[in-house]
């Protein structure tokens, strides 16, 4: 298979490196049209934060990867990246890696579940530009094949592996309906965000956003279809939540241990959760001493992410397993595309011999004789090619053995190939 | 039929064993095989069980609740059906080993010593007496199931305190949801208790004229039952909620294990009264 590809990402360049050469949506399609007028015939670009890819079918066989690595660079204008940088792919090695990249073996959080959505994003634009032939569309299909096996088949994407879904993951376990509880989140930055959005997708009843800039706690807050909680009124109004998510940037504590003692006498013994996901920490830490409060920092949450992390790493082999057999599937099928021609050549040549041996005896028999004579001729060469046909799909479809399917298509090639008329005639 | 009874009361213990033993090694390995077979495997078992009872009380013309070794049974089979209900309504499936033991050990201690009893009492032949001991076994078994939900929550409280995310942490389920379950338990447990005292006030004067108000018995029960009643209320006035509630539950059910040790395995029956 001729494919090739070539990558920069968290294994071979720095976060700005990768920023640097992040290409959006609209540079993409660009970009795309750009290989494509150049270099490949078929072909996808995946542009993450931790990534940049580019993978294609050559015009020319002899297409060098530095010169698709080149445009990429001038298309962004980027000077100081070498060739290190940049990690190349050809034919099987280029499929696997598509295919690990999609099962998050390869991502920088092991098992990363959004790179799935953003590798189908990746395919489904190159199908929209009409970049993707039979063959590319095979490889798309084999790798989410591969990726939705890897997520429902393996723990690599099983446990939280954030600090704000890890806490989500503690809330579960006191918590058992979220619909019936109300949560406050202290802080509307990136973590602060990510904690309410999986507060919001696991059906919280009430969720309400505190923020010094009240703005940005309107803005999430609107987009979670939540309430704001003015930061002035904060500690009067703590005790009405079962969970408190702080992830602010404030240099000492917000909520001290008056402030919780003042919580747990008001919700006379209801339990309520505190996760502290700030650094330094928003809560005064000796509010884990109280009865029915569940308080847990960043440290604590620390080692249920390097719990999940390790049963990830476990799942590793079983995804590589299902990575092999996905790649077998697909590879047996590119080998019968390469033996298809031959098999049309090999019936296309008895056929015509076929058929001229018939022709030379139409005036020499009654039609109906004619007609059973062209019939079992037919069914002559069916089953006399019947066998080879099967052995050399068979070949071709048993494993990965490019060279040995070269080599039988060559031989029947040679053996068979219709003669032009020149050497027909040259021959007698 | 007494050699398929023989039977079933050996079988009995082994199935109870190996059920708990499937909830068991599901817990720790978590096989996704195991989910659905070992609920199929309980429903066998309680369908034999439910067997071997029917069978005893035809072929010895009494329901097996005359002698504390036939309670005993009927007892195991409560706690495991109970379980099965609580199982299928919440569908929670990891904490059946610990509840299921019980049913195993109940179910062994029967099986060891249970014997033929032919000639019952004609004064426990009584519909009373039925209904007052089929609503304590329930309230038992209530109380039982209540006490493992109660300590299954401390466990699993003590887990999230102190930042042990492991296994426990993982497959036990969340405390609101095991002092739900606990709570439930604990009410049906207590309103058959009560019912079953209620039909022993009637009954006892009946029976025996010349009861004593102090048997061991009577003064163990209404200590256990007074130690449920102050937990209950206080739940449902001051408001008792979360470990301090677990810990009433699982001392009532200690008091009541103590009760039925002290005063049931010195007598032959659950009570001794003269006649």
């Amino acid at each position: 298979m001729n494919l090739i590809g070539t990558s920069i990402n968290h294994h071979t360049a720095t976060i700005e490196q990768r920023e640097a050469l992040h290409l959006s949506k609209n540079e993409t399609t660009e970009f795309l049209s750009l290989i494509r007028d150049e270099y490949f015939s078929d072909g996808f670009v995946i542009s993450t934060c931790n990534r940049t890819e580019i993978f294609g079918i050559p015009k020319n066989p002899d297409l060098n990867i530095r010169s698709v690595q080149e445009a990429l660079l001038n298309f962004k204008k980027i000077e100081g990246l070498t060739r290190d940088n940049f990690l190349s792919f050809f034919s099987c090695g280029a499929v696997k890696h598509i295919l690990s990249v999609i099962s998050g073996i390869d991502s920088l959080i092991l098992g990363d579940s959004q790179i799935h959505g953003q590798m189908k994003e990746a395919f489904q634009l190159s199908i929209d530009l009409n970049f993707a032939g039979t063959i590319m569309r095979r490889i798309f299909d084999t790798a989410l094949k591969a990726g939705k096996r890897s997520i429902t088949e393996t723990g690599i994407g099983e446990g939280a592996v954030s600090v704000s879904y890890a806490a989500i993951q503690v809330v579960e376990k006191i918590f058992s309906a979220f619909e019936n509880r109300s949560a406050l989140v202290i802080g509307a930055g990136e973590t602060g965000e990510l904690a309410a959005v999986h507060l919001k997708d696991k059906g919280i009843g009430k969720i309400t956003i505190a923020n010094r800039t009240l703005a940005k706690a309107e803005e999430l807050a609107h987009k979670l279809h939540g309430e704001i909680l003015h930061f002035d009124n904060l500690k009067g109004n703590l005790h009405n939540f079962d969970i408190i998510v702080t992830a602010t940037s404030a240099p000492g504590f917000i909520i001290n241990y008056d402030d919780v003692k003042n919580i747990v006498k008001k919700r006379r013994g209801n339990t309520v959760c505190i996760m502290d996901l700030a650094l330094p920490r928003d809560v005064d830490p000796r509010a884990d001493n109280f009865d029915g409060v569940f308080y847990h920092d960043i440290d604590s949450l620390g080692s249920i992410i390097d719990q999940n992390i390790k049963k990830r790493e476990k799942a590793i082999p079983v995804v590589e397993e299902i990575i092999l057999e996905e790649m077998q599937g697909l590879f047996s099928w590119y080998n019968t595309l390469e033996v298809v021609p031959t098999i049309k050549k090999i019936r296309d040549f008895f056929e015509e011999i076929r058929l001229e041996e018939v022709e030379k005896i139409r005036h020499k028999v009654h039609e109906e004789d004619l007609k059973k004579l062209d019939e079992m001729t037919k069914r002559l060469v069916g089953r006399i090619l019947h066998n080879p046909t099967i052995r050399l799909r068979q070949i071709a479809e048993s494993g990965l053995n490019y060279q040995e399917v070269a080599n039988y298509t060559s031989v029947i090639t040679s053996l068979f190939e219709p003669q032009t008329e020149d050497e027909h005639i040259e021959n007698k | 039929m007494s050699e398929t009874i023989r039977s079933l009361n050996i079988i009995l213990p082994v199935l109870y064993a190996a059920v708990f033993a499937v909830y068991l090694i599901d817990f720790f390995k978590d096989k996704p095989f195991l989910h659905n077979s070992k609920r199929i495997f309980l429903f066998v078992t309680l369908i034999i069980h439910t067997t071997f009872l029917l069978f005893w009380t035809v072929h010895f013309d009494h329901p097996p609740i005359t002698t504390k070794f036939e309670i005993f049974t009927v007892l195991a089979f409560s706690v495991g059906f109970s379980y099965f209900l609580i199982e299928l309504s919440s569908d929670i499936r990891a904490t059946g080993a610990f509840i299921l033991f019980f049913s195993f050990l109940f179910q062994t201690i029967s099986s060891l010593f249970i014997q033929d009893l032919l000639d019952v009492p004609e004064i426990l032949r009584n519909r009373l007496l039925g209904l007052h001991v089929v609503s304590a076994l329930l309230g038992y078994a209530g109380i039982t199931i209540s006490a493992v939900y109660s300590l299954l929550f401390t466990i699993q409280y003590k887990k999230i305190k102190l930042n042990q995310f492991g296994l426990i942490f993982n497959r036990l389920p969340s405390l609101e949801m095991m002092e739900k379950l606990s709570v439930n338990s604990i009410m049906v447990g207590f309103v058959l208790l009560t019912v079953a005292i209620l039909i022993g006030t009637i009954w006892l004067p009946q029976a025996f004229p010349n009861y004593s108000m102090w048997d061991p018995k009577l003064v163990a029960t209404a200590i256990v039952w007074i130690i449920y009643g102050v937990g209950i209320t206080i739940r449902f006035t001051i408001g008792l909620y979360g470990k301090k509630f677990m810990f009433f539950s699982i001392t009532g059910f200690v008091a009541a294990m103590l009760a039925l040790a002290a005063t049931g395995f010195i007598q032959s029956t659950f009570h001794h009264f003269k006649n």
